[in-house]
């Protein structure tokens, strides 16, 4: 794929990555990067035409950060709150918070840049070396090279956290500047603890956004991971969340895909060692005329891996949906279980959704199965509504919340059942 | 004192006719039966009154309290007063039976007058033990999984809920054993009043026993064919409609709907 750039590039990343201060060997990371871009082809998700979508855009992706970017916006948290909280606005960071009995335990949960900076070796171990790979394609080639923010978070092993990490991340779109955004988790042996994030773009201006989110979790680790969507319709992205799941690791996904411009986004859980077990959770809205396709993926490489889907989508207007969801148990995974169920609702004629069910399985002594469905509502459901006297854009809100609700009500996160609750109202309101 | 008025009225199911002129008059404060056999035409005229899309009205009127309730949608009859307890209620998943019956009060009343959470939950209490309904109906999804019998209460518990001027009730008895019989009736009988008139829909007099009603209306080739009191469902239980079809010189045609 044609790489969108100046002739300057590569002197832009190295002055970047100095300014930075990142270790040498993130240099050459970013730099075998590029040079791969251009030879690499774009990721395959079923049934999705997107090469002419604008998501290789490097212009600007290393301008200088300024302080008028701040201009005219506002960050808040609450004081009192004990939660562990990071929030970043384009490319800066402007809230860290890590309560002190987190710190006294090791927990790390920083700019990406400063991890760099202070636990190189801890960076170096894990990213974009285990969950994703900088040239599996020419999206992670890009984000390998132009990564230009994000968040560090590890968690020491055997520590465990009540409360969950939050990470807010709003996209500067004031700006022509491509949103680059990696997230590394880093979950060691033994701990637990849930993590939120959520994506938002400030302003209008067309921009591309890159984001891969990986989660490494050591032996036994469990991570409650919950993520809402929600970057603008101008913006156009790339999402790729990704767990390394090693032995008896447990890895939870609540994924609330709710932007409002063109997205294809690839959640993918990888059950490298025996007994790892990852349940993902999607719940996805589609309006007007922007295109969402998911591919969700599990692959189950250890013994007794367990990894199930669950992913149920609204389309309305005339939008598009599309949810591929695979299952892929690898030879030797004797024992196990890959699950899926994928549902798209339409609200209207000229809405589309489409739902893939695809399981690939190269071993005997398993269990799979898939169920999926896209339908439209069923009019017999709205009359009974109207008949008790709900307006029709009322029942139509009911059904969606009912259809999205029976996945909501199996997110383990109470804020985070409401969080998707109150952004699916809102959705529909507008 | 309301009025639904129902007027030489015609209606089709993809394209074939099945009432043929029904006219019949619900007051306030009366309860009437409309009963009749299998297939002659009971259930169309409550879908058609509620406005069900696939009954087509080809003549006729139906007027609430002069109002042409033709001209309305579904949902604007209902806030209009009128209601229908259906046969086959929908099952919706992730609709909880109390967060329906709050949207559908509420749909009634202005954003400034909004039924408050604790007068709804304690409206709600009152009316599940009137019912003898568990208080945990409340919270489960909308008819999902529910029972013939708790699909029937739960119509009643809307009913309850909402408060309409006219009710219509569609067979509701069909597949109750006498105790639900009883209980569904105690509803109904609750709801009597100067301010609320029904239309009960029946196969069998049983019902009636425990709903009385002050007018029966006997329903024939999709018209009104005999209209009497309370009398006249006994008499149907001795004769059956064969004697009354008799007498009339009436064909029971044999149609479906």
């Amino acid at each position: 794929m044609k790489l969108n750039k100046q002739t300057t590039v590569l002197d832009d990343l190295t002055a970047f990555s100095k300014h930075k201060n990142e270790p040498d060997w993130m240099l050459q990371l970013r730099m075998q990067a590029l040079s791969k871009i251009e030879a690499l082809p774009l990721p395959n998700i079923e049934r999705v035409q997107f090469d002419r979508w604008p998501l290789l855009e490097a212009e600007q992706a290393f301008q200088a950060m300024s302080a008028d970017d701040l201009e005219g916006v506002s960050f808040q948290i609450d004081e009192k709150s004990e939660q562990a909280a990071v929030i970043q606005f384009g490319q800066h960071t402007v809230i860290e918070k890590l309560p002190e009995s987190y710190r006294q335990q090791g927990v790390i949960f920083t700019d990406i840049f400063t991890a760099l900076k202070d636990y190189p070796d801890l960076v170096k171990e894990a990213y974009m070396q285990l969950a994703v790979q900088p040239d599996e394609d020419c999206l992670t080639a890009f984000h390998a090279a132009f990564m230009n923010s994000g968040v560090f978070l590890y968690v020491p092993k055997d520590v465990h956290l009540t409360e969950p990490l939050e990470a807010h991340f709003f996209q500067n779109s004031r700006i022509k500047e491509p949103f680059v955004k990696h997230v590394l988790i880093y979950a060691d042996t033994n701990s637990s603890f849930s993590y939120v994030e959520k994506f938002e773009t400030l302003f209008h201006e067309p921009n591309t956004a890159n984001c891969i989110i990986e989660v490494v979790a050591k032996p036994g680790a469990e991570v409650k991971f919950s993520a809402v969507d929600q970057l603008g319709e101008n913006t156009t992205a790339y999402f790729n969340r990704r767990g390394h799941l090693m032995h008896h690791a447990h890895v939870d996904w609540a994924l609330g895909v709710m932007n409002n411009g063109n997205v294809i986004a690839d959640f993918d859980a990888d059950l490298v060692e025996e007994g790892a077990h990852s349940e993902i959770k999607a719940i996805a809205i589609s309006m007007g005329r922007q295109i969402q396709a998911i591919d969700t993926r599990v692959t189950n490489i250890g013994r007794h891996s367990i990894g199930h889907i669950l992913q149920h989508g609204v389309v309305r207007e005339q939008a598009t949906l599309t949810f591929n969801g695979i299952g892929h148990i690898l030879k030797g995974a004797s024992g196990a279980d890959a699950q899926q169920e994928s549902r798209v609702l339409m609200l209207s004629d000229k809405a589309r959704g489409d739902v893939n069910p695809i399981l690939l399985i190269d071993e005997h002594d398993v269990t799979a199965g898939h169920a999926a469905s896209a339908g439209r509502v069923d009019p017999e459901e709205m009359y009974y509504l109207m008949s008790r006297g709900i307006s029709k854009e009322e029942a139509e809100r009911l059904v969606i919340r009912g259809f999205l609700g029976s996945v909501i009500k199996a997110v383990p996160l109470k804020g985070v059942r409401e969080e998707l609750i109150e952004t699916i109202e809102r959705k529909l309101i507008e | 004192m309301s009025v639904l008025e129902i007027k030489g009225l015609h209606v089709s199911v993809e394209g074939k006719e099945i009432l043929k002129g029904v006219d019949l008059v619900l007051k306030t404060g009366e309860v009437h039966a409309v009963m009749g056999p299998n297939g002659t035409g009971k259930s169309t005229l409550s879908a058609a009154v509620m406005g069900h899309p696939s009954y087509t009205v080809t003549q006729g009127e139906i007027l609430l309290d002069g109002e042409n309730v033709l001209e309305m949608e579904v949902d604007e009859r209902a806030r209009a007063g009128l209601f229908l307890a259906v046969q086959y209620p929908s099952e919706i998943a992730g609709i909880t039976n109390a967060e329906f019956m709050r949207a559908a009060i509420n749909a009634r009343r202005d954003d400034e007058d909004k039924m408050p959470v604790m007068q709804f939950i304690r409206k709600l209490d009152e009316k599940l033990a009137l019912l003898d309904m568990p208080e945990e109906m409340a919270e489960r999804y909308l008819n999902e999984g529910f029972s013939g019998g708790e699909k029937k209460r739960n119509e009643i518990l809307q009913l309850m809920m909402i408060e309409p001027t006219f009710a219509i009730l569609d067979e509701i008895d069909s597949g109750l054993d006498i105790d639900a019989l009883q209980v569904v009736a105690k509803g109904v009988n609750a709801m009597r009043g100067e301010g609320f008139g029904a239309m009960i829909i029946t196969h069998y007099q049983r019902l009636l026993n425990y709903i009385v009603p002050d007018v029966v209306h006997i329903m024939m080739g999709g018209k009104i064919a005999l209209t009497g009191g309370p009398e006249l469902a006994q008499r149907l239980e001795k004769e059956g409609y064969k004697g009354i079809s008799e007498e009339l010189g009436l064909q029971i045609e044999a149609a479906e709907g």
